[in-house]
């Protein structure tokens, strides 16, 4: 069990030295090394690339992989610093979310889905990777441009739609009763579940900043996660999301002064489980799956995505009078796509939908979190080319004038 | 001068800053205490030109070097610091002048020009802060006064013409 836990472990570290040799993120890496493997692989000698006792194992610590990212999400999060934020970028957040959940709502419906699956393959489409994006935008040297903030703000309003979103949806998706009644119940639950942890958790902070007053490193951890998989755990007992209640921690905990120690206690935690979750979603997919429908439903989507993420970006670039080279950065960084899309579709797996979306989600995600990255860098080829067939006027600083999109 | 400040979260705090002469210098703190600073052209602001990343100590070193801690100018003639009206101003006090040899005493600098001698650097006294009426302006000294701008014209002319 350990062993197989090791050899795990050495093909996830092994796609990641991969991808850093390549400059690519590791995220499609640590999918694929778990689509390689898994139940149709082989067993050589010793080594069992089947990893048929050890999954259940490592299922478990994607969940816990999960928790975390979640966890950290919240704790990044202020929302001092939404409100901060200006109007600007609550105006660009709106549009990216308007248009790409309209358009993904209209992809799940006119492929033919029931409801709660169309909801989920919104949810996949519409939320970027923030990952990814804040990695490429330090990687690529583009954190002193002038859309930075904007493309930053917009991911910041697509984390406050998926805490939003997964709450609703899970009540949606993970009751049992059938009636819309039930349904609505539940959601209802689910919403007041989080409204009260955040409010109550807003009046604790002054306790909370004395209790956490530990010296030791070890005890500090331990009430911290003991905290953390209470609650969670606690969510999942009344059909919230266990991914919420990691959340609604972080978020109450990010206003305690302790905020920063934390979030250096939780980052390793965060970077070595979120790795074995890639790896044990990429595990739980079989490579066979992907062929027929998934894959053009993934392609379709694709595009969808690519179109609604270019289009809100010029938009949101305009009403903040960037100049159209700045605006289509904006849609060419948030296309990637990559843990939220996975978090979603796991949610429909738990929910009993149906299976093709885990090989769609796959599929989805791996061009995205490989094909996003790549027009980031590329973006001003892209812009120069697209700028040849469609004409955005440039604009002068500080005068206003329409543009042709 | 015009400086904003933006939190880009996740990744730091930035801040740009429009330069007098046309350029636009960008500063990105990253949380993880790296230092990046650009150069933006105020034709494109599309693309910065050029950039450096800086490490924590580096960029505390150049902050200093850039905030003037690090080098005293000795030997400068003339260095303003401007208060407003008063200002601070440095004279060498060439052979030729006047004044060599003479006492602030007797020069009467106070009344004649109203400007304050606050120190004098003597390569054979030394420093001096504060002189005393019987302090003597040798050659090659330097005297540093504070004062108006008026004021600040009247003593150079003392200085050069060895009287009131």
């Amino acid at each position: 069990m350990i062993f197989e836990i090791g050899l795990a472990l050495v093909l996830i570290a092994l796609g990641g030295l991969i991808s850093a040799k390549l400059r690519f993120s590791v995220i499609p890496f640590y999918i694929l090394i778990g689509m390689a493997v898994g139940p149709h692989a082989m067993e050589l000698w010793h080594f069992d690339f089947r990893f048929i006792d050890s999954a259940p194992f490592i299922d478990f610590m994607g969940r816990i992989g999960v928790l975390f990212l979640l966890f950290y999400l919240g704790l990044e999060f202020s929302v001092g610093r939404l409100i901060k934020s200006g109007r600007s970028i609550a105006v660009g957040g709106s549009i990216y979310i308007g248009i790409n959940f309209t358009l993904g709502l209209m992809l799940g419906f006119f492929s033919g889905f029931p409801l709660a699956e169309t909801l989920i393959i919104a949810g996949i489409t519409t939320i970027s990777s923030s990952a990814i994006v804040a990695k490429v935008l330090v990687d690529l040297k583009r954190t002193a441009n002038a859309e930075t903030e904007m493309i930053l703000g917009i991911i910041m309003f697509e984390d406050v739609f998926l805490a939003v979103y997964i709450s609703i949806l899970s009540g949606f998706v993970l009751s049992d009763s059938s009636s819309i009644g039930g349904v609505l119940l539940s959601a209802l639950v689910s919403l007041g579940f989080m409204l009260a942890v955040i409010i109550l958790g807003r009046k604790a902070v002054p306790y909370l900043n004395k209790w956490l007053r530990i010296r030791s490193n070890e005890l500090f951890a331990l009430v911290i996660f003991g905290a953390l998989f209470l609650v969670a755990g606690f969510s999942e007992t009344i059909h919230v999301a266990e991914a919420i209640g990691a959340l609604l921690v972080g978020l109450v905990l990010a206003e305690t002064e302790h905020a920063k120690r934390i979030e250096h206690l939780i980052m390793p935690f965060r970077d070595f489980f979120g790795a074995i979750f890639f790896f044990s979603f990429g595990l739980s997919i079989d490579p066979m799956s992907l062929g027929g429908s998934a894959i053009w439903l993934a392609l379709a989507a694709v595009i969808v995505t690519l179109i609604g993420n270019f289009s809100a970006g010029m938009l949101a670039g305009r009403t903040a009078s960037l100049s159209p080279k700045a605006s289509a950065n904006i849609g060419l960084t948030i296309v990637s796509r990559g843990e939220f899309s996975i978090i979603m579709a796991n949610l429909g797996k738990d929910g009993g939908l149906m299976e093709i979306l885990q090989p769609f989600s796959a599929i989805y995600v791996l061009i995205l979190a490989i094909l996003g990255p790549l027009l980031t860098k590329q973006s001003k080829s892209i812009f120069t080319f697209l700028n040849r067939w469609i004409k955005f006027k440039d604009r002068k600083p500080g005068i206003q004038k329409e543009e042709a999109l | 001068m015009d400086i904003r400040e933006s939190v880009l979260p996740g990744i730091g705090m930035k801040y740009v800053m429009d330069t007098a002469s046309g350029d636009r210098m960008v500063v990105v703190i990253h949380d993880d205490g790296r230092r990046e600073l650009y150069h933006f052209s105020y034709e494109d602001l599309d693309q910065s030109i050029s950039m450096v990343t800086l490490e924590d100590p580096e960029a505390r070193q150049l902050a200093a070097l850039v905030g003037g801690m690090t080098y005293k100018p000795k030997q400068l003639e003339r260095v303003e610091m401007a208060f407003d009206e008063l200002t601070i101003e440095w004279y060498r006090i060439e052979p030729h002048y006047g004044c060599t040899g003479k006492t602030i005493g007797e020069l009467n600098i106070r009344q004649n020009a109203g400007v304050s001698v606050i120190a004098l650097l003597d390569k054979r006294n030394g420093k001096q802060v504060n002189p005393g009426p019987e302090a003597v302006l040798n050659a090659e000294a330097t005297v540093v006064a504070i004062g108006e701008r008026e004021q600040q014209k009247r003593f150079k002319q003392i200085l050069m013409n060895g009287s009131g």
